[in-house]
């Protein structure tokens, strides 16, 4: 058998849909006169698993999983690891640390481009959003071990 | 008792003074700015610029903040359009079509017709304040639960009609929105509903961490810089002006989103956001292109641009005049002005004139001044694009990360955003239309307490919703079960079950 998108797609959401129905245990249905607080959610979750295996039993109308395009694959995965890494270092770190290390890893490292220009603009924007935010707008950014 | 030639004498008496109108050039300026800065939306921008408004006079308040709040329905599309990043929630319908004009070399029309779309709806909407919104108020007072659930119904419905993607995505994509709309306390029982203890889930999720990392972090996810390097538009000055072709096809729906929007604005919810998703479906429907939306169509950015703007206006018509706030943004608008000991309400027009009128005025000043900060600055924005991609997507990843952590000093918020960033990237692969995902999201909570206050009132009887004493409900839902059985038929008489499963043998062999 040939793993197609909507056996994934439909899958996913079937599997979306029990979890939800599980974790919905404890949660009063109440009764239609008296609608508890799992109504909507249990619902709403016996939909969506339902949707999910429609999805799936239509599936070999769509293409092979194979046959879509990954090639985005890696720089996303890499974007989204630093990502992770800089929301992890945002408070220990603060901003303006996280910041420019976020920029320069991503420009420098990861884009390739030349190493006074990416520091230059990581610094520099950096500094502007940390001026706007935290001096002009007074709206607290986290601050790092240096006070900023 | 006064004309109301008399009262708005009166109110651009109070506009005109130097100060209201540095306010009001103040909340316009900054309502830009935060509406194009992703992840901050008018509520965080409000909320934060509240604070400095204490000192203020209540005229002076309410004009610079309510400046915001219709400033950033202009300056939202910015980012939309160049960077198919939302600046803000009701500008997720011109990514779609702002971007892919963006990247035909079209972006300074696309802005230019949004600003222009703007400026026109919000004159509009301030024109039906000023005239209809005693009636119009009066109309919206007569919904009760079950017609916000019609109503709330049949903007999913509407949604389902004009995705790109099959319904059964579509409903998939809304059932998420409207599941993830249902973490965090009941705000009728009490119960904590999949908060899994943590506590910043007891709030439940918000708008801004989804909708910026499915639309944000997602499509940047989603564009590796070696695909962008020849894709990026970078228009000329003599490209920044929509030609007379564009024009004609944003005159209608202009217009069009401009009625709309502001009777959807004076409905309680989000009606800004919603605004643009139906304006969107209504022209994506009666378009005789409907081939060209998602690909740059012109209307897919005059329609859901000037609708946003519409209904943001028409949220202040129960606001001011029934003292009831439509949304968040409303309700700290109110606030701003219980702050100072004014009430909005019935009464405010009679009591304080000089605030209701001068307020008024004040929107037709702002939006003037909006038009000649937007259309002369476009140019200015357009730049962004000329910025390599490999030094602007870093910045646009750190910009959601900063902006939603503002929104409430949570970490936890950015972790939503970026999960949802991954969840944005796989549902593209898996061609998945994340819109209805925001907009389930958006109308969870009022669809979720309307619908169990409907049935508490007819004590469990459903029939309420088709009942001849609720002929609005009634309307509502007989309007979605025509446009379920639409597309239904298209489907049918498209997709025969035997020609499908032909089809799909076709392809397994």
């Amino acid at each position: 058998m040939i793993l197609r998108r909507d056996h994934v797609a439909g899958g996913v959401f079937a599997l979306a849909g029990a979890f939800v129905l599980a974790a919905s245990g404890d949660l009063p249905f109440g009764t239609l006169g008296s609608p508890g607080a799992g109504m909507l959610p249990v619902s709403l979750a016996a939909l969506m698993t339902a949707g999910g295996l429609g999805l799936l039993a239509q599936a070999r109308r769509s293409p092979a999983l194979a046959e879509l395009s990954w090639t985005d694959l890696p720089h996303a995965a890499l974007v989204a690891a630093l990502a992770a890494a800089a929301v992890a270092l945002l408070v220990p770190l603060g901003f303006a640390l996280t910041g420019t290390l976020l920029l320069f890893i991503l420009i420098f490292l990861i884009e390739r481009r030349p190493l006074v220009p990416a520091l230059a603009f990581s610094i520099a924007a950096t500094g502007v959003i940390h001026t706007l935010f935290s001096i002009l707008l007074r709206t607290p950014l986290p601050r790092g071990p240096l006070g900023f | 008792m006064p004309s109301i030639l008399d009262s708005l004498a009166l109110g651009f008496s109070v506009a005109f003074q130097p100060d209201i109108l540095l306010y009001a050039f103040l909340g316009c300026l900054v309502g830009t700015l935060v509406g194009m800065l992703p992840g901050i939306g008018p509520l965080a921008g409000i909320s934060i610029l509240l604070p400095a408004t204490y000192a203020l006079d209540p005229t002076k308040a309410i004009v610079m903040l309510a400046g915001i709040y219709y400033g950033s329905q202009y300056g939202g599309s910015t980012t939309s359009i160049l960077m198919r990043i939302p600046g803000e929630a009701s500008s997720v319908m011109t990514c779609i079509d702002g971007y892919a004009m963006a990247r035909k070399g079209r972006a300074g029309a696309a802005l230019a017709i949004a600003a222009v779309g703007s400026f026109v709806a919000g004159t509009f909407g301030v024109v039906l304040l000023t005239l209809v919104a005693p009636p119009l108020a009066n109309f919206a007072l007569r919904f009760g639960p079950p017609e916000y659930t019609a109503l709330l119904v049949l903007g999913l419905v509407f949604l389902a009609y004009m995705s790109s993607t099959s319904l059964i995505r579509t409903l998939l994509m809304a059932c998420a929105g409207l599941l993830i709309g249902c973490i965090g306390i009941d705000v009728m029982t009490g119960h904590f509903r999949y908060s899994f203890d943590i506590k910043e889930l007891g709030d439940g999720v918000g708008i801004v961490p989804v909708a910026v990392g499915l639309f944000g972090l997602g499509e940047i996810l989603s564009t590796p810089s070696h695909t962008v390097a020849d894709k990026v538009a970078t228009p000329r000055l003599a490209e920044l002006m929509p030609s007379r072709e564009e024009w004609r096809q944003s005159a209608a729906p202009i217009a069009r989103g401009s009625v709309l929007g502001f009777l959807v604005g004076i409905i309680p919810g989000s009606a800004h956001i919603i605004a643009s998703f139906l304006s969107y479906a209504v022209e994506r429907r009666i378009s005789k292109r409907p081939e060209e939306f998602g690909k740059g169509a012109v209307a897919g950015v005059a329609g859901p641009e000037s609708a946003n703007n519409a209904a943001s206006t028409g949220a202040f018509v129960p606001m001011l005049a029934l003292g009831l706030p439509t949304g968040p943004v409303t309700a700290v608008l109110m606030a701003a002005l219980l702050i100072k000991g004014i009430a909005p309400g019935p009464q405010l027009v009679t009591e304080h004139p000089e605030v209701f009128w001068g307020f008024v005025a004040s929107m037709y000043v702002g939006n003037l001044m909006l038009l000649a900060l937007n259309l002369p600055l476009v140019g200015l924005f357009v730049t962004v694009l000329r910025i390599p991609y490999a030094y602007l997507y870093p910045l646009i990843v750190m910009f959601c990360i900063v902006g939603v952590y503002l929104v409430n000093n949570s970490v936890v918020d950015v972790w939503i955003m970026l999960i949802m960033g991954v969840v944005g990237y796989v549902l593209r692969k898996l061609d998945f239309d994340p819109a209805p995902l925001v907009l389930g999201l958006v109308i969870a909570p009022t669809f979720e307490l309307s619908l169990r206050q409907s049935l508490v009132m007819s004590n469990g009887n459903w029939t309420i919703f088709l009942s001849p004493q609720r002929p609005i409900a009634a309307t509502l839902f007989a309007i979605s079960a025509a446009l379920l059985a639409l597309v239904a038929l298209s489907w049918l008489s498209r997709r025969d079950w035997r020609r499908g499963m032909a089809e799909a043998e076709a392809v397994e062999k």
